[in-house]
């Protein structure tokens, strides 16, 4: 469990730096060394006047299983998003209209966000979920052409598995 | 005298009071307010707001079986769902600080997204108002059914938030088609990080009206 520094609500008080018994909090970018740091030590996070501290999870619960039918339903939107925000790119490359590109942008954006939001709830929340390794297991396998396989073999070894 | 709600932000337009303020005299009537009459808190245009106690229960006015016949014929994920779904991931590894892991999902989420099928050149705005159209009429009554039936309080909360968000959408769009290209010359566009709100205005709303992140998750969109 390292700390980490939410450097938005950083107020630059320094108390971390006095109760970091390793200077891990003393960095020149204000993210927290985690190979200083020592795990569970907690002393900066209680110090901090801003409560910008917090310690990361090392260990994350399986998730909350999710229905069929709500998968379904999600994925349709998903979908349905992923196709506006493809229609709205397109318009963002060829109009001729500057303002028409620019309000098709915002559109192609929107609805990126929309599509990650909604299926995320399908349920592919937690990166170290069973359910995602399935579904980066699966990619590997049929790999097509091109495919990023490295970077696929990369999260199988670094996630987490999550122990149930 | 009637009473109209912002479907956005939930701001209410009650003829009896008008705003002053916007020099809108009390017991203006709501036909009587101009085309460009903006949601004062949220800045959604006129058609996004509904006439309060008959606001129509569309889980109830839907038929679902059309709409579940519809969903069973979708199996596998497509290269588009895959590409947001990594795009997702992304963002959780960021927020865990993994760093090498948010690269490699971004690295999935760009390949699948060049492999998304292309869409025809002809395609325009009004096409995404018709997508709009089945979204808001079926699939958001059917999702949030199934959301609530099975207590899955995140769905239901992604289901709120995009619905709000596809309704300014489909709103702007529909402006756009009448106004054109002068909807947006002398303002800015923006789009909520979190949400994906679209606003227009001179300046971005201090939070979201839709997700109430801060302003400094909005995104000012350029025009190049
Ligand atoms: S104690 Fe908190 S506010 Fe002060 S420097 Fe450290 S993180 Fe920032
Ligand atoms: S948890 Fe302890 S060791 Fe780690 S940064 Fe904070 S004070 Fe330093
Ligand atoms: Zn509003
Ligand atoms: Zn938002």
């Amino acid at each position: 469990m390292p700390a980490y520094r939410n450097v938005r609500l950083c107020g630059k008080d320094c108390l971390c730096l006095y109760v970091c018994p390793t200077g891990a909090t003393d960095t020149e970018n204000s993210i927290i060394d985690v190979a200083k740091c020592i795990p569970g030590c907690m002393a900066c996070v209680d110090a901090c006047p801003s409560s910008a501290i917090s310690m990361l999870p090392d260990k994350y619960p399986p998730p909350q299983i999710k229905m069929d039918t709500v998968i379904m339903a999600q994925r349709v939107l998903g979908q349905s998003k992923v196709q506006q925000e493809k229609i709205a790119e397109t318009i963002a490359t060829l109009s001729d209209s500057p303002v028409t590109r620019q309000f098709a942008k915002a559109i192609a954006k929107s609805n990126r966000c929309m599509a990650e939001d909604i299926l995320r709830e399908a349920g592919y929340m937690l990166p170290q979920s069973t359910k995602v390794r399935k579904l980066i297991e699966i990619l590997i396998e049929n790999a097509p052409a091109g495919f990023p396989k490295d970077a696929a073999e990369l999260l199988l070894n670094k996630l987490q598995k999550i122990v149930v | 005298m009637r009473k109209f709600k912002c479907s956005i932000c939930g701001y209410v337009y009650d003829e009896a009071a008008g705003i002053p303020e916007k020099g809108i005299a009390p017991e203006t009537k709501w036909e009587n307010l101009s085309d460009k009459f903006i949601c004062p808190t949220c800045t959604a245009p006129k058609m996004a707001f509904q006439l309060l106690n008959e606001a129509p229960d569309q889980t109830t006015v839907l038929s679902t079986d059309n709409s579940n016949k519809f969903i069973e014929t979708i199996a596998e994920l497509s290269a588009g769902e895959i590409s947001a779904i990594c795009s997702s991931l992304a963002k959780g590894c960021e927020k865990q600080r993994l760093t090498e892991e948010m690269d490699s999902f971004k690295k999935l989420a760009d390949y699948f997204k060049i492999k998304t099928t292309p869409i025809q050149q002809n395609t325009t705005l009004h096409d995404i108002i018709k997508m709009l159209e089945k979204d808001l009429n079926q699939s958001f009554s059917v999702a949030n059914k199934a959301a609530k039936a099975n207590a899955d309080r995140g769905a239901q909360r992604s289901l709120m938030w995009s619905e709000k968000v596809s309704t300014m959408t489909k709103s702007l769009l529909e402006r756009f088609t009448k106004e054109g290209d002068l909807m947006l010359k002398n303002t800015n566009v923006y789009v909520c990080d979190i949400c994906g709100l679209i606003t227009i205005g001179d300046t971005p709303p201090d939070v979201c009206p839709v997700c109430k992140v801060p302003n400094f998750k909005i995104t000012k969109i350029e025009r190049d």
